[in-house]
């Protein structure tokens, strides 16, 4: 929680992190967030924010 | 016969504008709390009322994290695992307003980048593409020490052209060919007569006497290279120390670099970084062992490489040029004044 | 707070006259204003050159990590909360500790002082109770010292010592406002995208000489993630992901034990208020947790333990 509101709070999108607890005989509710997690994902579009391309130096 | 202009504040004002047609210029500007070097074409106001910028222009000339080559690591690729330069800027760019201090400081760095043995390319080609032109001192700080290292509040070492403030205008004095260029591409100005040239000559004069060398250096080049090394005072300058890079980062005169490959995907960058001999990183072996493991070695190892190696190696002073910005800015107030007075009189 | 420095050097050469520690730390005068030097003396003859004033903002507890021997320290509040730290997480003993208490009144802000003197330079610095003077070539000025307070200062809620062998002199009051955490909100009200530019903004300037890092006593790891080759964590460069990379997991690492001394942003030489990562994290392990880092010997830090009822809201 700690680590998610900090990310939050310096600009990473809601939605863009996600945490669940799933055990291995719940394979159910493992599509399920699966598919949450992807459909949030999706919408907000590819990931620019602590996601490093090519050095930006001189 | 040496030349000298004279432009009124606002004339040198446009003279500087006018450069940016013929070269990068760079000058004090004032942010937030510090003065700092920055670019006139980034809309950036020119401020020559500063005592020094915070951080020393070293970075004009040699970026704290500059890419030197690209690579591709993709095997359909006829180039494949060939280094090639990276695209470089080596236009002409002008520093207007850099202390003789600052400007002593690239020549006491040169000798390392540019050897009868190694030239370093980039930095060789920066630093000659460079127009260094100054600014004396009428203020120097209380932790200025320029002229106990060679240099002076209006030493021209190191500078093309070197300004005098005369207060309601400023008085240039043309050193080289280079800076004769640069001022014939500054628009205004006219030349200067005797009045005004004894008048900036009288002024260097008081300022200078008013600054007595008061940091020992003299002593250290007779000093025994283990004796300093040994001596007992290092635990105790250490202490305090909290082995940031601060001292390193804002000292003009530090040179050392770390080289890094960065890899993404199939294609890769190799770039130099800045690095200090404060982190534990700067010497780890590969084996896993660091000679100079514990803090107090590697405080040590600042001012001896600054205060004697250098001295011993170059015999052109200590690598030091007294900007003082060290003793400003070290949050644990670590002083090299009186780090070379300790080793002066060991 | 200058006072206290008689006091300092009484109970040092006391301490190590009757061999009660074998060193004492604490600060000497400083060699440019509103700066001094943390000072570690052996020698009871030596205790003139110990040294207080409203100006010794590293935490003194940095120095502590991994010594062997017995050790007298002068503690602030946040300095003895530090101590409350190292002792928990077992980096020093208590039995190794002479703790000498310093109830605090604030350290100043040298950064807000030569902001009040139109950034001049400041020559002379003299503390006179709660007010000061500065002394430049052709100025001088005296300030309440209220005025200037470090801004973790201006709102600390535990300036005596949580922790002492023994107290210089009386109890000073703590903050009581309600709004310690007030700059936080303000961030937390800002839209997402500004917040990213406010902190992208902030650390536009930083120059990776970790000095935050170093003036943390927190920031104690053998081989910090930042010097890390194999593997290494995070680039090297200037590039402003690596930097805020830096920044992110600094803070992260300080989760649950900061005491907002301030030491980092005090040593930071470039002004940032870096303290803007750990604050949001104090203000979530208080409000998570209840907790505050540094108050006893006794409870575990909220990150160190398991409760049934830890808030687990986020996990789907």
């Amino acid at each position: 929680m700690l680590l998610k509101n900090l990310l939050e709070h310096i600009g990473l999108e809601p939605g863009r992190l996600h945490f669940s607890w799933i055990s291995s005989a719940e394979a159910a509710k493992f599509v399920e967030v699966a598919n949450e997690v992807n459909q949030v994902v999706e919408e907000l579009g590819p990931a620019r924010f602590l996601v490093k391309r090519k050095a930006r130096v001189a | 016969m040496t030349a000298y202009r004279v432009y009124s504040k606002e004339e040198w004002t446009s003279a500087v504008k006018a450069l940016e047609s013929h070269y990068q210029v760079f000058v004090p500007v004032k942010d937030g709390d510090f003065h700092l070097f920055g670019l006139l074409s980034e809309g950036k106001r020119p401020d020559f009322d500063f005592q020094n910028t915070h951080l020393s222009p070293k970075s004009i000339v040699y970026p704290q994290s500059e890419r030197m080559f690209e690579y591709s690591l993709d095997g359909e690729d006829p180039d494949a695992h060939m280094l090639k330069e990276a695209p470089k800027d080596f236009s002409p760019r002008a520093i207007v307003g850099i202390r003789p201090c600052d400007a002593l400081a690239f020549q006491r760095v040169r000798v390392n980048f540019d050897t009868p043995r190694y030239r370093d390319p980039w930095w060789v080609s920066r630093f000659e593409s460079t127009t260094f032109v100054g600014l004396g001192c009428n203020a120097p700080e209380a932790t200025c020490f320029c002229t106990s290292v060679g240099g002076g509040p209006f030493s021209e070492a190191g500078l093309d052209v070197l300004l005098y403030d005369l207060g309601d205008r400023f008085l240039a004095k043309v050193l080289t060919s280079k800076g004769d260029g640069l001022l014939k591409k500054a628009l205004g100005g006219m030349e200067a007569d005797g009045t005004l040239v004894r008048q900036a000559e009288s002024l260097a004069l008081k300022v200078t006497e008013a600054m007595p060398a008061v940091v020992p250096v003299d002593g250290l080049k007779d000093k025994s290279v283990l004796e300093l090394f040994e001596a007992p005072f290092w635990e105790d300058v250490a202490f305090g120390c909290i082995n940031c890079g601060t001292c390193t980062y804002l000292c003009p005169t530090c040179w050392c670099f770390d080289i890094q490959d960065e890899v993404l995907g199939k294609s890769g960058d190799r770039i130099r970084n800045w690095d200090s001999c404060m982190f534990p990183l700067f010497t780890l072996h590969g084996s896993g062992h660091n000679p100079r493991g514990g803090k107090v070695a590697r405080v040590r190892q600042r001012f001896m490489h600054k205060l004697k190696y250098y001295l011993d190696k170059y015999n052109e002073g200590v690598q030091c040029s007294g900007c003082g910005r060290c003793v400003r800015s070290c949050p644990a107030n670590i002083d090299i004044r009186q780090v070379a007075e300790l080793m002066n009189s060991l | 707070m200058l006072h206290y420095t008689e006091k300092i050097r009484e109970i040092a050469g006391r301490l190590l006259k009757q061999g009660v520690v074998d060193v004492f730390i604490g600060y000497r005068k400083g060699s440019v204003p509103m700066m001094n030097n943390p000072l570690l003396i052996r020698d009871p003859g030596s205790t003139d050159l110990l040294y207080w004033d409203s100006n010794c903002a590293l935490n003194l507890c940095n120095y502590l990590t991994g010594r062997k021997d017995r050790i007298g320290i002068v503690a602030t509040g946040c300095v003895s909360r530090n101590i409350v730290t190292h002792i928990v997480e077992n980096q020093i003993s208590r039995s190794q500790l002479y703790v000498v208490g310093i109830p605090c009144t604030g350290m100043i802000s040298h950064r807000a002082v030569i902001r009040a003197v139109g950034g001049r330079e400041i020559i002379e610095f003299e503390e006179q109770g709660e007010r000061f003077l500065v002394r430049g070539r052709d100025f001088e000025e005296i300030f309440e010292k209220n005025d200037f307070l470090q801004s973790n200062c201006a709102v600390c809620r535990y300036p005596n010592p949580v922790l002492y062998d023994e107290m210089l002199g009386e109890r000073v009051p703590g903050y009581e406002g309600d709004d310690v955490y007030r700059d936080v909100e303000k961030v937390e009200q800002m839209s997402s995208e500004d917040r990213r530019g406010f902190f992208s903004r902030m650390i536009s300037r930083c120059i990776r000489c970790y000095a935050c890092r170093d003036a943390c006593p927190l920031c104690y790891c053998p081989t910090c993630f930042v010097d890390e080759s194999r593997p290494q964590w995070v680039g090297k460069s200037i590039d402003p992901v690596d930097t805020m990379t830096f920044h992110l997991l600094r803070a992260f690492h300080c989760a649950g034990r900061c005491t907002d001394c301030g030491a980092c942003e005090r040593a930071c030489p470039m002004g940032i208020p870096v303290r803007q990562f750990t604050k949001k994290l104090n203000k979530d392990v208080q409000e998570l947790f209840s907790w505050e880092a540094g108050l006893g010997l006794e409870q575990r830090p909220p990150l160190d333990v398991y409760r049934q009822d830890d808030y687990d809201g986020f996990i789907r």
